[in-house]
Formats: C-alpha cells, sequence, structure tokens
C-alpha cells in the first residue's frame, strides 16, 4: 500500500495535473484508502460549492460585441496614431532636426557666452592691476628719485650716467664703485667682479649719492612687493636695470681703453685710473 | 471517483480547448480570450463598464506587442497576467469611486431599490454573486487570484505564469484557497 496523498498531490491529481505514472499510482492508493478517499469527497464537494458560487460571476453575459467594436476602434485609432507619427517624422524631419540642432546650439553659444563673460572680467581685472601696480611703484619712485634718477627707461639710464659722467667731471674723486655695488649685490654683472677687485675707498659725488639712495630704495621697495608685482613688470624692471649697468660698463670700459681722454678719465674709475696713470 | 472528478473539471467554466496550432492572429487571440479576459478583470474590479475599459487596454497591449507576445500556448496566461496587472491598477486608480459604488450597491441593497427596478431573477444573480466576492474577498494573495484563474480552467503552468509563481506551489495553493472559500462561503451562509 502506497502512502497518503497529501493535500497538494490530491488537488493536483483532481485538477490533472499529474504525470501519467504519479496519476496512475494516485487512482490506485484512492481506491484501496479510506482516509485519503474522504478527503477526495471533500475536496470534490468544496470544488462543486465554488463552482457553483463563482457560477453567477463567471456566466455573466461577456459584451463579445460591444468590447469588439471599442478594441477595433481603439486598434484603429492606434494605428491612425502611429501612422501620423510616421507622417509627421518624414514631413517634419528636418524641421525637427534643424530645432533639436539649434537647441543644441544655443546651449553652445550660452556656453560661449559664459566663457566671454568670464574673460571680460579677467582682463578687466588684470587690468586694474597692471594699472594699479605700475602706477605705485611709479609713485614710489618718483617720490625716492625726484628728478631724472628714475631707472625706468633706457634713455633715462643713459641721461643718469650722462649726468653721473658730467657731475663726475665736476667732483674730485668721481667713482663709478658705488654704483657698482648695489648691481653687484642684486645679481651679478659684468661690472661687479671689476667693481669688486677695486678698493672700497670711495668718495661719492652728490648727484651719485642721491641716484643710489633712490636705487636702493626702489629695489627694497621691489623686493618687498616682488610676491604682488606681475612677472612681466618685474622682467621689465631688472631689463632697465641692466641697461644703467651696461651704460655704466661702457663707460668704465671707455675711461680704460683712452686713459689720456680728459673726459673719459673724468668719468673712469679714479681708483684705477690713477693707478695707471704715473 | 475519477469519473466524478474528470466531471467536475469538464463542468467548469472555460474557454479553452480550441487553441490552433499556427501562431495566432489578433483577431483569433481576441476571438479566443476575450471572455476570459472580461470576466478575469471584472472579477477584480466588480464592475462590467471598468471591466471593459481594462480588457481593452489588455487588447491594446497585445496589439502593440504582437511580435514580442509569448506563443499561443502561454498566450492566454500572458493576457491574463497583463489583465491582472491592469485591474489592479484600475482599481488603485477608482478606489475613491469604488467605495463611493460599494456604498451605493449596500444601500441599494438594502433599502430594495435596486429589486424594484430589476426583475427577482437579476436580484437573486446579483445577491449570488455578491456572496461569492465576499467570500473571495476574505481569501488571501495569492491564493485568490489561484482560484480565479483556475476557474477561468487556466492550467497550473498557465497560473504560475500569469501570477509569477512556482508551477509546483499551485495544487497547493489551489487546494488551501478552495478549503478556505468553502469555510467562508458556509460561513456567510451562501451554500445551497
Amino acid at each position: 500500500m502506497t502512502r497518503c496523498l497529501d493535500e497538494a498531490t490530491l488537488q493536483s491529481y483532481f485538477d490533472g495535473e499529474l504525470s501519467a505514472q504519479l496519476m496512475e499510482r494516485a487512482s490506485t492508493h484512492l481506491a484501496s484508502c479510506v482516509t485519503c478517499a474522504a478527503a477526495a469527497r471533500e475536496l470534490a464537494e468544496e470544488t462543486a460549492l465554488m463552482t457553483s458560487a463563482l457560477a453567477a460571476e463567471f456566466e455573466e453575459t461577456v459584451p463579445t460585441q460591444a468590447l469588439r467594436e471599442r478594441i477595433d476602434a481603439a486598434v484603429l485609432g492606434e494605428r491612425v496614431a502611429s501612422a501620423g507619427r510616421v507622417e509627421k517624422l518624414g514631413l517634419f524631419a528636418s524641421l525637427a532636426n534643424v530645432f533639436s540642432f539649434n537647441s543644441q546650439r544655443t546651449l553652445g553659444y550660452a556656453s560661449l557666452a559664459v566663457v566671454l563673460a568670464f574673460g571680460a572680467i579677467l582682463a578687466v581685472v588684470k587690468f586694474r592691476q597692471s594699472q594699479v601696480q605700475p602706477s605705485t611703484t611709479n609713485i614710489q619712485a618718483n617720490v625716492t628719485t625726484p628728478g631724472s634718477n628714475q631707472p625706468k627707461t633706457p634713455e633715462v639710464g643713459s641721461n643718469q650716467n650722462q649726468q653721473v659722467a658730467s657731475n663726475a667731471g665736476g667732483s674730485v674723486a668721481p667713482s663709478s664703485r658705488p654704483v657698482g655695488k648695489p648691481t653687484g649685490t642684486r645679481r651679478p654683472s659684468s661690472a661687479a667682479p671689476q667693481t669688486e677687485a677695486v678698493s672700497n675707498h670711495v668718495k661719492l659725488i652728490p648727484g651719485e649719492r642721491s641716484y643710489l639712495q633712490a636705487i636702493a630704495r626702489l629695489d627694497s621697495t621691489i623686493k618687498s612687493n616682488k610676491t604682488s608685482m606681475r612677472p612681466s613688470l618685474q622682467v621689465e624692471y631688472e631689463r632697465n636695470l641692466a641697461v644703467v649697468d651696461r651704460a655704466i660698463a661702457a663707460t668704465r670700459n671707455a675711461a680704460k681703453s683712452n686713459p689720456n681722454d680728459p673726459d673719459a678719465a673724468q668719468s673712469g674709475n679714479p681708483s684705477t685710473s690713477p693707478g695707471r696713470r704715473p | 471517483m475519477n469519473g466524478q472528478a474528470r466531471a467536475l473539471i469538464e463542468s467548469m467554466p472555460n474557454d479553452i480547448g480550441t487553441e490552433a496550432v499556427a501562431p495566432l492572429s489578433f483577431d483569433e487571440a481576441f476571438t479566443l480570450h476575450h471572455r476570459a479576459v472580461f470576466r478575469t478583470a471584472r472579477a477584480v474590479v466588480r464592475d462590467s463598464a471598468l471591466a471593459e475599459d481594462v480588457t481593452q487596454e489588455v487588447f491594446l497591449r497585445l496589439y502593440r506587442n504582437l511580435h514580442a507576445t509569448p506563443g499561443e500556448d502561454l498566450l492566454r496566461a500572458w493576457l491574463l497576467r497583463v489583465t491582472l496587472n491592469v485591474a489592479r491598477n484600475t482599481l488603485r486608480g477608482q478606489s475613491r469611486s469604488m467605495v463611493r459604488d460599494n456604498e451605493y450597491h449596500k444601500t441599494a441593497t438594502e433599502s430594495g431599490s435596486a429589486a424594484v427596478e430589476a426583475p427577482a431573477e437579476d436580484y437573486e444573480r446579483r445577491m449570488a454573486i455578491e456572496e461569492a466576492r465576499r467570500a473571495l474577498d476574505k481569501i488571501k494573495e495569492p491564493m485568490r487570484s489561484c482560484l480565479l484563474l483556475k476557474q477561468q480552467g487556466l492550467s497550473y503552468r498557465e497560473i504560475a505564469i500569469s501570477l509569477s509563481l512556482k508551477e509546483t506551489n499551485i495544487g497547493s495553493l489551489v487546494a488551501r484557497g478552495r478549503k478556505e472559500f468553502a469555510r467562508v462561503y458556509g460561513k456567510i451562509g451562501g451554500r445551497r
């Protein structure tokens, strides 16, 4: 005798959902098992009850005709709509593309405008900085170096040299040594080794002293402002100083090569020219 | 016993067994399955007009997805799965009006105004439907849906596909649902 059928197997048997082999086995068991036969009877009764209870629900008339018409109309509407979509696409494809492209382009323009705005703001800020910084340095230079002692341009530098030379001509002990000293401390120049080689006892002419003071002050001011100073401005400043140094060196060379020239001798290094001159 | 079971199965209301082997056209699908769809929808939404809306939506989805729907053997399961989803969504959307409708029904049946308008036969049927629906309401998911689909004549496999369940669980679910229905329905007093 086989095992009794569980609830699910009995239901499956009843619903014809078992495999042929299991169906056969269940059928054999039900014929010999009183308990399972009773359970099957109960199942049949309950199923009959449920079927009759739901019969009213499921036997309600189905409005086939009305459904048919509704769904045909809906499907027709769907067809028309899809056809309309296709037609619309065919007719207005280019226009739609233009519109979509335009929207993209608008986005591009917007980003370009933003970039331009940023550029304009940066330009204004930079312009203001470049206006403010040179003016302050100029003011400082003008304050500290009244007259022509401003190492701003090559012309000014040469004028200074001429002035120094003319001043030296009027003085007893003209010297380029103090001039070389600041430049030497600033950075190694061609004039620096020569000036280092010469002796330290030098007398400054009055004009040269103010010029040296002006350069020293300008130098300290610029050093203190180095961080905020624009690189281009700094480069220009150093270039101007280099021009001044070169002019001084040229004058000294001229004095060396022409020891007999009184003008050059006057402007030359007094410590060297007297030494050479017996 | 076996013969009795077969007879009971055959007595169940269903519209299966006529499916052709060739792939179904939309018209054939409608002809074969619109009853099952409509009845399932009406059993869920409890309203003929709403059930028509649901049926239309289900067949529109079939029309839109005709190339992607399963083969003929599983088409009914697919349709009823969609039907249950659409019907439940419809119920959610219509919950307020449904409450009003039910309340109206309650007062109408209590005062007997519906019976005055409708013939006695219709009234009895309506009462029978109401009792069965009340009993079904007491059965938990997914047993209730299992019973609904089983009563439509779906196989365990189709029920499993429609409800996203394991086929091996359907027998147990149907048995438990059937027992529960008998218990609740007997209590309500629908046993005739």
